[in-house]
């Protein structure tokens, strides 16, 4: 995909969040008498967007740092520039997508709180991935929250991929065992696995997912794993604990921003680069398949600031 | 819940409480700690200013800083605001006198409105009330099949009209089946949507004018940041909400959107939602939340569920055989079971005072494992005959053998037992009367 059609998609889909800060950001600079004053009302901006507490007061110290004694005369791109260098250099050494190699089975696994998106987005990959001529077979590992397996099978019959079934209450491990098995019997490349939403906080869940990947490394053979964990854009700093758990519990490999479409900047994203450094693979929006692009930092500050 | 922002607290009121007295600077380095926990708790921006200005004229005006005890005296202010934000009383689910009562459940996605609409339906079930849910999610593949599975789990009926049906449509046949089947409430629940989404959020609208429902609560996830201040707000401008539910506030997320939502949209919150089981699903205190926030433990909620746990007249029982000292495994047993009643371990530890304090120093693996524990002394119990449970000094080295394995346990753990239970009676023994027991 080229980087510019990139940038209109994310600007299209960022479009809400894009207005909202421009305007503000020409507020600001119109109305900030002094230095203090400024400081303040972007503070205001970057704690409201969700950017977090200790992300944002050392954003602040770089302006705090700058000379404003003639800011008059400099028009206010000069501090948008200045904001979108701070911003994409906290979110730089991104690597961003997911390699696929056609020798190896590649498998995903999509992991995450309740009602973060996870489903959508394993649609969505498939989607992707199936565009991309890749044999796909889907995993429904959510045999928790009824009629899951339901909604996955739905998505993949959109998508055109195939879904291995299963029931309701099925062990999910289990359910990852004949996935992998069928997947080599079906000579899949990519096996896509959704998972039960699950709080960070539950430890006999979060040991279930354990279990989900002891039975990976032990039937899987030649393969990679990507665990990537689903953060709802609306959701508070809560996602930094989620994301920790998570991490601490799997070795989260990548995140997946969702719900992108709303009013909710996605601040936390440079506040969960900032405090753990995992890399934002994907950003998602709105309920059609095609929604999900490949998360690029400077395309994500461009267009936001833009 | 709120664990941080309690933590935050602890921390700010420990460095202030060995002193005297406060200075000028100490108040203002307070009130920005205040400041900075209650943001990283995901109290809107706007709504801290305020509270935090509030607070700092309250602080002056009642002196504390020639308090001889300040910081008892600002936890008490604290209280005292974040109480008023969170609305002075509890107010239930409004019952139309002419049934059948509409419940309109909104919200954005994910928040978990489809599983609130079954405990709602199962809370107001146990109240007497005969239930129908109302399936107008058109828009989410498998989302009426969601909500039919969860109720037909709990035997509650589901009306559906397939999904090219309009809401509307829908909910006035919902209402027609209703009447004819004596039943008095109806929980409608409805697709998540973005308040940005004119399409639906006019839906909304449609919904209110047509068929008037008596409850309209936004369902709000207790991990939201700070735009749930701007959904809320523009769902509450859209329709009349009458109050609100948090969800997954069973998490370690600080929650700080109650206070916001309050705020904003100056409806109460009726209800929390605090884990994944149909009961898992409670009627919102303010006061127990704020005295939470404080780190003061949620006591009342604590004493209500061992109440409920024990019924008296078994408790005197216990407390006469305690007394004559004849307390056996029976008992020891029945102690066990309505420990389980009363939740899992981790969740009446939430409701201990000062847990909040050590909670991160305890591994959570201990949780964990007491409560497996529990579970293999019942099962211990249950593999002794009754006379062994009546009189644990027979059990003899075979006896704990045979014990050891009709219930799959190691004879060393027969062993840990009895040791323990010994020991309890030992304990009990020296134990005041009931009535002398107080939870201060």
């Amino acid at each position: 995909m080229k980087i510019n059609n990139l940038i209109s998609q994310f600007k299209s889909g960022l479009d809400k969040s894009r207005k909202e800060l421009l305007g503000k950001l020409e507020l600001l600079f119109n109305k900030s008498h002094n230095k203090a004053d400024f400081i303040e009302k972007l503070e205001e901006l970057l704690i409201l967007s969700d950017v977090g507490v200790s992300a944002t007061q050392e954003i602040l110290n770089e302006f705090k740092q700058m000379d404003f004694s003639e800011y008059k005369e400099k028009d206010f791109i000069y501090f948008k520039e200045k904001l979108a260098e701070i911003l994409i250099n906290i979110l730089k050494d991104n690597p961003t997508g997911i390699n696929i190699d056609r020798e190896k089975l590649n498998i995903i696994m999509l992991v995450g709180v309740n009602g973060s998106g996870k489903t959508s987005v394993a649609g969505k990959i498939a989607y992707l991935l199936k565009k991309e001529n890749h044999r796909i077979l889907m995993v429904p590992a959510d045999t928790f929250r009824a009629a899951a397996i339901q909604q996955l099978k739905i998505l993949s019959d959109q998508a055109g991929v195939e879904m291995i079934n299963t029931q309701e209450g099925a062990d999910p491990a289990a359910v990852v065992y004949d996935g992998i098995n069928a997947a080599y019997a079906r000579k899949k490349e990519v096996v896509i696995i959704d998972t039960a939403g699950r709080l960070h906080t539950k430890t006999n869940l979060m040991k279930e997912l354990e279990k989900i990947i002891r039975v990976i490394k032990k039937e899987a053979k030649e393969y990679s794993l990507e665990i990537l964990q689903v953060i709802d854009a609306t959701m508070g700093q809560n996602v930094i604990s989620q994301v920790s758990l998570f991490h601490k519990t799997l070795g989260v490999t990548g995140l997946v921003l969702t719900k992108m479409d709303g009013t909710a900047k996605g601040g936390i994203v440079i506040a969960l680069k900032k405090e753990l450094n995992i890399p934002v693979k994907f950003v998602s929006w709105g309920e059609k398949l095609s929604n999900l692009y490949y998360f690029e930092a400077p395309t994500f500050v461009q267009a936001l600031l833009d | 819940m709120f664990d941080n922002l309690t933590s935050k607290f602890q921390i700010i009121f420990n460095k202030i409480r060995n002193r005297g007295k406060l200075s000028e600077e100490d108040i203002k380095s307070c009130l920005r700690e205040i400041q900075i926990a209650l943001l990283e708790a995901d109290v809107n921006y706007r709504v801290v200013k305020e509270f935090v200005d509030d607070l700092s004229q309250q602080m002056q005006e009642e002196k504390v800083s020639e308090s001889l005890t300040p910081s008892q005296q600002i936890i008490k202010i604290v209280n005292e605001e974040i109480v008023k934000i969170l609305g002075s009383k509890q107010k239930d689910i409004v019952i139309s006198p002419t049934p059948p009562t509409l419940i309109l459940l909104v919200g954005l996605q994910g928040t978990g409105k489809t599983t609130t609409a079954v405990k709602l339906a199962y809370y107001l079930r146990e109240k007497g009330h005969k239930l129908l849910l109302v399936a107008t999610d058109i828009q989410r593949p498998a989302a009426i099949e969601q909500l039919k599975i969860l109720s037909e789990k709990s035997n509650f009926p589901v009306f559906s009209l397939g999904k090219t049906e309009k809401a509307v449509n829908i909910i006035q046949g919902a209402i027609k089946y209703a009447s004819k089947k004596d039943i008095d409430v109806l929980i409608i629940d409805t697709a998540g949507r973005l308040h940005i989404d004119d399409y639906l959020m006019n839906e909304l609208k449609e919904i209110e004018k047509d068929i008037s429902p008596h409850e309209k609560l936004l369902v709000v996830d207790a991990m939201a940041g700070q735009d749930a201040l701007n959904s809320a707000k523009v769902f509450g401008d859209k329709i009349d909400l009458s109050g609100v539910i948090l969800t997954k506030l069973d998490g370690d997320s600080r929650g700080g959107v109650a206070l916001s939502l309050k705020k904003v949209l100056g409806v109460p919150i009726k209800f929390i939602g605090v884990g994944e089981k149909i009961d898992n699903f409670q009627v919102f205190h303010p006061e127990r939340m704020a005295s939470r926030i404080l780190g003061m433990g949620d006591l009342l909620t604590l004493i209500e569920k061992a109440e409920s746990a024990y019924n008296s007249e078994e408790l005197k029982e216990i407390d006469k055989k305690i007394r004559a000292h004849d307390f056996d495994l029976n008992d020891f047993y029945f102690q066990l079971k309505n420990m389980k009643n009363m939740g899992s371990i981790d969740q009446i530890m939430e409701m201990v005072p000062g847990f909040g304090r050590i909670k991160n120093k305890i591994p959570l693996n201990n949780i964990v494992n007491g409560e497996k524990e529990l579970k293999k002394f019942e099962a211990i119990i249950s593999s002794m005959t009754v006379e062994e449970r009546e009189n644990p000094y027979l059990i003899n080295g075979s006896r704990r053998k045979r014990i050891a394995r009709g219930s799959g346990t190691q004879i060393s753990e027969v062993n840990r037992l009895l040791k323990q239970f010994f020991k309890l009676k030992e304990i009990l023994k020296k134990r005041p009367a009931l009535k002398d027991i107080s939870f201060n």
